[in-house]
């Protein structure tokens, strides 16, 4: 008896305060509250570890709390509520993330003029447009001037092109005069080079638009630009090729139609959604008997049955935590760019993803009719096929639908990584700021997903 | 004197949670027996029920059937035990979403071979057969119901029609009219005690009214906390007994009698 009240006169709340100061957490420990005890020990360091990593030593007030409540707690006869140091570690974590993220809105205003440049083209998507028809003229220009340059003069079907010189170095400004074309009509300027590189004629940094007289003829004076980039041995520039000074004129004859990029979105969102049906389909082939290989009612029947069990477990959650981009670029790897990589990429997530649900589905089947059907003298694949097969099958197909759902989205991404579909588009048109045409893919994008949230919803409710 | 089918032995049953659900239990069952168990929810009547076709693994003990210790059996020779030994089930225990004909004939599945059930590829016979045992149990018209639209005591029936199929010459029957209403109850026991009489079918059930006891059992067991209290007659379980299974607070409920 002396010695049980020695022992509880020397658990004496001073020497907790003691120990708690001493090290975060020992005084929690010593009274019993070890989890406890452990938590703070490990906040208060982690805490430091942060501050001291991102030195900002103001945040040392969040550690310093923490430890001080640990002292504070051990005092108390029940364990204190532990809001004020949760409150602290909260406003340290907010305070160090962001940081991290250098979070800074002051860019979303500052740089309006840019996000007018993105939104604008994107409002008028690039889908469809008014049927045009087009003609063309060019007039051969040497660069530089060889001994014997050519004339600068070409007619052909009625479109004449003159120049003030047949040949010309980078940078002279030579006269051209066109005549025989659409009368008032808004004509491009281009030049190509020798092996058909083109690009519009720019006059101080923008685009040479030109309009014809009611003749239909016009002049303007250009610049001769450079079209060859002088690096790497083939880029001579004091060697004379033939390049090419061309006018382009188009002109609306009435009604609409899908533009080029119009058509690229569409086949691309095809491809997408094909693309998505495959993989889908396929991974029922390995997520139907990985899902009931993964369903604990069915495999604890044995231990060869329980580490096939966790064996599958443990391949489906490893699988199914890389992302299908990230398994995208290793497929893009090995069989090249294009929609088999993406198809892949998906339909190994898939597989792990549906067998992990279609697993699920069947551990929440109802035991009873498995017992019923095991004491028919039944085996185990009959079992399956007459207990669990008929219960699983609508949450099967809810959840086979739901990932269709995902693998479309998922789809689009995946061509960004060269996977196909509209994403590979979509990715393109991104990187050359042809941002009406990723006005047009959004368009796409969007509709597709919504008819196939709605769909797949009602389908759903219908099945279930 | 008729033959002994079945003789349990010192079952004893430890579930993995440390629950004792069975303590040292033996007792034997003759051909041609309505044997009933009572005993309260927890009392161990589900898993004594369960250890004989090995639903549930015994701890320890011994299990005869017809002589033959059922458990040394390996999964093989387990199912040709079993398909002997029809099961019906309080909760009925159909698959809900198939036709009562599939249900009834997955209590064939011990019989045929795996091929052929697999590929859903029933012979005539065992269809005819399917639809004798409905025939049977007045439901032949439903063999194309799904098996949840039907009502509680027409999905027990299903049930019984299911065991038929076994040509079971045991039948276990655990609490089989306790999710019925009380007027449903004689239907369903009155088929078992036809299938008992006609077919000689032994039939071992858990039951819990009292009254019930009294019209159907040739025999009754008790069980309380896993223990064998009782073994004889029905009609010695009398008022004092049946205060002593189900301890003082038991009041006599009576299933509603239809004759009465």
């Amino acid at each position: 008896m002396s010695i049980v009240r020695g022992f509880s006169a020397m658990r004496r709340p001073s020497f907790s305060v003691f120990l708690s100061t001493l090290i975060p957490g020992l005084g929690q420990f010593y009274i019993g509250q070890r989890a406890r005890g452990v938590g703070i020990l490990l906040t208060v360091l982690v805490a430091g570890l942060l501050v001291a990593w991102y030195g900002v030593w103001l945040w040392t007030v969040a550690p310093l709390v923490v430890w001080l409540w640990g002292i504070w707690d051990t005092t108390g006869e029940a364990p204190r509520s532990i809001f004020v140091p949760s409150a602290a570690i909260l406003i340290m974590s907010y305070g160090i993330g962001w940081r991290v993220a250098k979070i800074n809105f002051f860019a979303l205003t500052q740089n309006l003029d840019r996000a007018a440049v993105v939104l604008g083209p994107m409002l008028r998507p690039d889908l469809v447009g008014a049927r045009v028809e087009r003609q063309r003229a060019f007039v051969t220009i040497e660069v530089p001037c060889s001994e014997n340059p050519p004339s600068g003069q070409r007619t052909d079907a009625g479109l004449a092109l003159g120049a003030s010189a047949g040949c010309g170095q980078v940078g002279d400004e030579i006269n051209v005069l066109g005549s025989g074309f659409w009368p008032n009509t808004e004509s491009e300027l281009w030049w190509e080079d020798a092996i058909g590189e083109k690009q519009h004629l720019l006059e101080n940094g923008r685009i040479i638009v030109v309009e014809t007289d009611a003749e239909g003829s016009f002049s303007k004076a250009i610049v001769i630009p450079q079209m060859r980039s002088g690096t790497g041995q083939e880029a001579n520039l004091d060697q004379p090729l033939p390049e090419r000074f061309a006018v382009i004129q188009e002109r609306p004859i009435g009604g609409f139609e899908i533009t080029k990029n119009g058509m690229r979105v569409l086949s691309g969102i095809l491809e997408t959604l094909s693309l998505a049906l495959v993989a889908t389909t396929l991974s029922l082939f390995g997520a139907l008997p990985l899902g009931f290989l993964a369903a604990r009612n069915l495999m604890d029947r044995s231990a060869a049955s329980l580490a096939i069990y966790y064996g599958v477990r443990t391949v489906l959650s490893y699988l199914r935590s890389i992302e299908p981009i990230i398994m995208a670029i290793v497929f893009v790897v090995i069989v090249g760019l294009g929609p088999f990589a993406g198809m892949l990429a998906i339909m190994l997530h898939s597989v792990a993803a549906l067998g992990k649900l279609y697993s699920e589905g069947i551990e929440s089947i109802d035991p009873g009719p498995i017992e019923a059907v095991q004491a028919t003298g039944a085996g185990w694949s009959e079992v399956v096929r007459y207990g669990v097969i008929p219960q699983a099958i609508p949450s099967f197909i809810a959840y086979t639908l739901y990932r269709w759902d995902i693998n479309v989205r998922s789809s689009i991404i995946i061509g960004f990584v060269g996977g196909g579909g509209i994403g590979a588009w979509l990715f393109q048109w991104i990187i050359l700021a042809d941002y009406r045409a990723v006005g047009a893919s959004f368009i796409a994008i969007v509709f597709v997903v919504m008819v196939l949230d709605y769909g797949s919803a009602r389908l759903r409710e219908r099945i279930v | 004197m008729n033959q002994i089918m079945l003789n349990v032995e010192h079952l004893c049953k430890v579930y993995p949670n440390g629950v004792q659900a069975l303590d040292d239990v033996s007792f034997s069952i003759s051909e041609g027996e309505f044997l009933v168990i009572v005993g309260l929810s927890g009392s161990g009547k589900s898993t004594l029920l369960r250890c004989i076709n090995r639903l549930v693994e015994p701890t320890s003990g011994r299990i005869e059937w017809y002589g033959a210790d059922i458990l040394s059996f390996q999964a093989a020779e387990l199912g040709l035990i079993r398909r002997q030994i029809g099961m019906i089930f309080q909760q009925f225990n159909l698959v809900k979403r198939s036709s009562v004909m599939t249900n009834v004939l997955a209590g064939r599945l011990g019989y045929v071979p795996p091929w052929v059930s697999l590929l859903g590829l029933w012979p005539k016979v065992e269809r005819a057969r399917a639809l004798r045992a409905l025939e049977r149990l007045g439901l032949a018209d439903k063999a194309r119901s799904r098996a949840d639209a039907l009502s509680g005591g027409q999905q027990q029936r299903v049930g019984i029609a299911r065991a038929l199929m076994q040509e079971p010459k045991l039948i276990l029957a655990d609490e089989p009219v306790a999710s019925l209403d009380p007027v449903l109850a004689h239907s369903i026991l009155g088929h078992l005690e036809q299938l008992n009489r006609e077919e000689h079918i032994t039939i071992l059930c858990s039951l819990h009214f009292l009254d019930l006891v009294h019209r159907y059992a040739s025999r009754v067991i008790a069980l309380k906390d896993g223990r064998l209290m009782f073994d004889g007659p029905a009609q010695d379980i009398d008022r004092a007994r049946f205060k002593e299974i189900y301890g003082e607070e038991a009041v006599d409920v009576h299933a509603t009698r239809v004759d009465a």
